[in-house]
């Protein structure tokens, strides 16, 4: 960066020469000034929290009496806590399926749209499947919830239909997180079709031309065009929606409240209720920051694994 | 011209001949099987939804379930509307208020700091933008706790500035703006300073206007990311008359009972509603700005 300023037009000349001084005095002004705003909201809300939280994980504060030194004890809660092992195992769990079935889907019903179609039909499809990733959170999970009931539910009656018996969706424990994870991939799955579509046209058509004089049936030209080129675009799909899938919240808190017991209780709630319903603010943030800990982990790890299997132009 | 159209054809009788084949049949049946049907698994809850609000509350647990209306009891929709425990349109005005200020700021203040970011030379740029694409990294569950903590301090827990303040800006909509900002014809810089425009007139009525695309991404997906919003409302906000739609809504499912499911379901679709004309108007930049953005609200 700081080389392409030295090259850049009048960009060292400015900087360095008396003469200049007050027209690059004037534009450091007023990129000081341009960036004051969002400096200082990011600074407020997100480099001061940062810090906070590591302060935070050596104290004992419960937001009503002054905060006490901690030491390593709430590090070391972290260790013997058995919950936090069910609920990292629910939420890997919950984060490996979402992101799987969305990708693969997603993937999927992108080279679907991909293909030659009337407009109106493509316009249809396109919009059934996407506009579901528009809407609340929390609110279309309030349907669902109505919908995956056991003994009036729309889902066990057309299960009944088939001739299924009814499920216990979210009442048990077996059931409460697949339907946690089917409810994020009818939310998110139009996403990532948006994503891997615009990758997908990315795509030059020489590429499969080149492929189908040489031969290659549909599978072949997916396995050997397509996959490789769109490469890049599934690791960017994968990188955000695990960051986003770690995350879940809303999702379960309205479906099954973290139920039955702490059968669909994922990070972000423990967190959540350890903060504000246990008021341990230091417990918290030492759960919060292992959290952190483990989405910085992967994805580093991703960009490592990517060498391999991601391929540029 | 004639390379180009010998390849054509040649292509086209590959294409035929690679047509043939029944994996190529089975292929493309998979692929219609999979988008009707997830098309008609999208859409389905969504339609029940409509069809249920407009159901006679006494019927709305009734199965089999309709997936098109048959019943038209539009009261479900004024009953929600006008009760006078649940003050439905002042939930829609302060998520749509909240959501506006938000938008309206993020977008002043990332392209203003994109504009920075990407134009100008200062002492630190390169630092302090490295600030923001570090920050990319933080995911918000992190920031939570320090972030209500110092809210409570500021005394501002039960206020909208709760959920506006934290909102002003966003590293991502920093970064997308500065590569829109550096993408621009140094050209137009370059004569706009000869003829001596300030700073802030290249950035607001020369360069400004050219982000557009950008610009209207980060401004629709800000302004559906404060319109879900969740977490935020259910940690600051204690009093009925403060809620916006999503936790409104959240808490009308307990406060209603089962009983009402056709209410409670009209309370919803009141709240899609919106979303779901302004996307009919809007598709293609809405689709467009999900895939250049990575953001979906």
């Amino acid at each position: 960066m700081a080389t392409a300023d030295l090259s850049a037009p009048g960009g060292f000349r400015r900087r360095f020469s008396i003469a200049h001084w007050g027209i690059a005095g004037r534009e450091a002004l007023a990129g000081y000034l341009f960036t004051a705003p969002a400096l200082i909201g990011l600074l407020s809300f997100t480099a001061l929290p940062i810090v906070a939280s590591l302060v935070l994980i050596f104290l004992n504060y419960d937001l009503l009496t002054p905060p006490t030194w901690a030491s390593g004890s709430n590090i070391s809660r972290l260790f013997d806590d058995s919950r936090m092992l069910i609920i990292y195992r629910n939420t890997v769990q919950l984060v490996a399926g979402a992101t799987f079935l969305n990708n693969v889907l997603g993937l999927l019903l992108a080279v679907g749209l991909n293909r030659s179609m009337p407009w109106i039909l493509r316009y249809i499809l396109r919009t059934s499947i996407f506009f579901p990733v528009l809407t609340t959170t929390a609110s279309l999970a309030v349907v669902w919830r109505f919908l995956l009931t056991q003994d009036r539910g729309v889902v066990n009656f057309l299960l009944g239909q088939i001739g299924l018996d009814p499920v216990p969706w979210l009442s048990s424990s077996r059931w409460a997180l697949i339907s946690a994870t089917i409810y994020d991939v009818w939310k998110s799955c139009g996403f990532l079709m948006v994503i891997y579509l615009a990758g997908l046209q990315g795509i030059p058509v020489v590429y499969y031309e080149a492929a189908r004089i040489d031969g290659a049936g549909r599978l072949q030209q997916f396995r050997n065009v397509t996959l490789p080129l769109i490469s890049p675009t599934a690791f960017f799909a994968v990188v955000i929606s695990l960051i986003g899938a770690f995350q879940i919240f809303d999702n379960v808190w309205v479906l099954t409240s973290g139920g039955p017991g702490d059968a669909s209780r994922t990070i972000t709630m423990y967190i959540y209720e350890k903060a504000f319903r246990g008021f341990e603010m230091g417990y918290a943030s030492a759960v919060s920051f292992t959290l952190f800990m483990v989405l910085i982990c992967l994805t580093l790890g991703q960009f490592w694994v990517a060498r391999r299997w991601v391929h540029y132009e | 011209m004639a390379g180009t159209l010998s390849s054509n054809t040649e292509t086209a009788s590959a294409a035929r001949r690679a047509r043939r084949s029944p994996w190529h049949y089975l292929g493309e049946s998979v692929l219609w099987a999979l988008l009707v049907g997830i098309a008609l698994i999208e859409v389905a809850p969504l339609t029940w939804m409509f069809s249920t609000s407009l159901r006679d509350p006494k019927n709305s647990f009734d199965l089999p379930p309709d997936f098109w209306p048959t019943a038209f009891h539009w009261q479900n929709y004024h009953t929600v509307i006008t009760s006078p425990d649940i003050e439905f349109l002042l939930f829609f005005w302060n998520s749509l208020k909240i959501a506006l200020i938000v938008s309206a700021a993020q977008l002043l203040t990332c392209s203003m700091a994109g504009f920075a970011f990407g134009r100008l030379q200062f002492r630190g740029r390169d630092f302090l933008f490295g600030l923001f694409l570090a920050s990319l990294m933080v995911p918000a569950t992190v920031t939570l706790i320090p972030s209500f903590i110092l809210i409570k301090e500021m005394e501002l827990i039960n206020t909208h500035w709760a959920l506006i303040l934290p909102s002003i800006t966003s590293a991502f909509g920093v970064f997308l703006l500065r590569q829109h900002f550096k993408s621009l014809p140094e050209e137009l810089i370059n004569a706009a300073k000869i003829d001596g425009a300030t700073y802030f007139r290249i950035y607001w009525q020369i360069l400004l206007p050219l982000t557009g695309p950008a610009l209207s991404a980060l401004g629709i997906f800000t302004f559906l990311g404060s319109w879900n919003n969740f977490v935020g409302p259910l940690l600051f906000l204690r009093d009925w008359d403060l809620y916006t739609f999503p936790i409104a809504i959240a808490t009308l499912r307990g406060y209603m009972g089962t009983g009402n499911q056709s209410e409670v379901l009209a309370g919803i679709m009141i709240s899609v509603f919106p979303i779901l004309v302004f996307f009919l108007f809007a598709q293609r930049w809405i689709v467009q700005g999900a895939a250049i953005t990575g953001m979906k609200g």
